[in-house]
């Protein structure tokens, strides 16, 4: 008698099948997008180096509704991609600097104090002369 | 339905027959103490001796009764039917695995991973046998949290990552194999490491995280890939650094 295995099967919509696997799937899509605005700011750098007109041409189109909802949408994966990023330093923490693992919701705190302090430090060296 | 009954649909598949696996259902009577395993070994006595599932120890400790329960990778020994939602408990077949009969799945594939990361005290020199090998409290602590894995492979019906890369090491073997490189006693974590530092190895991890949330005993297997990733990365830069440095 033959007897038949039936092959391994990953379900085509597996990251449906609860809030952790559609989490993951958006912080993976959010790592895509990064690599989409840097695409968007060399863009930037390139209108620049071609002229005035052709740099106001380029913000103009990014002041355009399409682009603006594209920007939200865009900003809001990078935003999700950053903090589950921030969340899970805590949880896999390779380096201990306490005898005692911290709870990974400190460590997520932390990191995002660090975020703000930091971009706060960026805006005001940009804007700050203004 | 009778509160005093609750339907189990189960998946089976005959392999004499080869197709596809279906569905049969089953209504058993329910009480409030009764865990899937306790229903599907009412089926298999009373209902359909045909069934076919692994068992053994029914107490979370043998890892032989992992399953799809309600779509979450469980031990069918620790899961309570009253857990369950409202209406039929589904009772699958561990994913990512193939399949041999109803819930029943091949496990050689993890079987080999599991040898190939050596998980058993490697030793350069046994030296003298009747010598004691002294642990502390603090050397056990830092391998007992990986050293309760079961081998159960719910991790592994849980990875993404195992689903669409079955070459992939996985969660259980990894943390096993942290688990000895963290032991004093040992000294194989160079081969170890080698073998873990490949792009099979822990590599292809992108930490979804689901394989810690389906474990039994809270290894915490993808923390310790994570620290895996960390020893081998530090490991290739002092040996690039360093040459003839340190193994651990």
């Amino acid at each position: 008698m033959t007897v038949h295995e039936y092959p391994a099967r990953r379900r085509r919509v597996w990251w449906l099948r609860n809030r952790r696997y559609l989490a993951f799937q958006l912080r993976e899509a959010g790592g895509v997008v990064c690599a989409l605005y840097g695409l968007i700011l060399l863009n930037m750098l390139i209108q620049l180096r071609d002229g005035e007109s052709a740099y106001a041409a380029f913000l103009n189109l990014l002041r355009t509704p399409p682009m603006l909802y594209l920007n939200v949408v865009l900003f809001a994966l990078v935003l999700w991609h950053a903090l589950t990023w921030f969340m899970l330093i805590g949880k896999a923490q390779p380096i201990q600097f306490t005898r005692e693992p911290l709870p990974w919701k400190v460590v997520f705190g932390i990191n995002v104090l660090l975020w703000i302090g930091v971009s706060g430090a960026v805006v005001y060296l940009i804007f700050g002369g203004m | 339905m009778a509160d005093s009954e609750v339907v189990f649909r189960v998946s089976r598949y005959r392999p004499e027959s080869g197709g596809r696996p279906t569905f049969q259902e089953y209504r058993i009577p329910y009480r409030s103490d009764m865990v899937v395993l306790d229903g599907l070994n009412y089926i298999k006595d009373h209902l359909d001796p045909t069934l076919t599932f692994r068992w053994s120890c029914r107490m979370g400790i043998c890892g032989s009764c992992g399953a799809d329960v309600n779509g979450r990778p469980r031990l069918t020994c620790g899961t309570y039917i009253r857990d369950m939602r409202k209406g039929a408990v589904t009772v699958e077949p561990l994913s990512n695995f193939p399949i041999l009969k109803d819930l029943v799945v091949d496990f050689d594939d993890f079987l080999d991973k599991l040898a190939s990361v050596r998980p058993y005290i490697v030793r350069k020199d046994w030296g003298d046998l009747s010598k004691e090998y002294t642990q502390y409290p603090e050397d056990v602590d830092a391998y007992r949290q990986q050293s309760l894995c079961i081998n159960c492979m719910l991790c592994y019906a849980a990875c993404p990552v195992f689903g669409a890369s079955p070459e992939f090491v996985g969660p259980a073997a990894s943390a096993l194999a942290l688990r000895y490189i963290r032991d004093t006693r040992d000294d194989g974590a160079a081969e170890r490491l080698a073998r873990l530092n490949t792009k099979t190895g822990i590599w292809e991890c992108t930490f979804v995280g689901e394989c810690s949330v389906v474990c039994p005993k809270e290894v915490d297997p993808a923390a310790a890939i994570q620290t895996l990733k960390f020893l081998a990365t530090t490991r290739h830069m002092r040996r690039l650094l360093m040459p003839g440095s340190a193994s651990r």
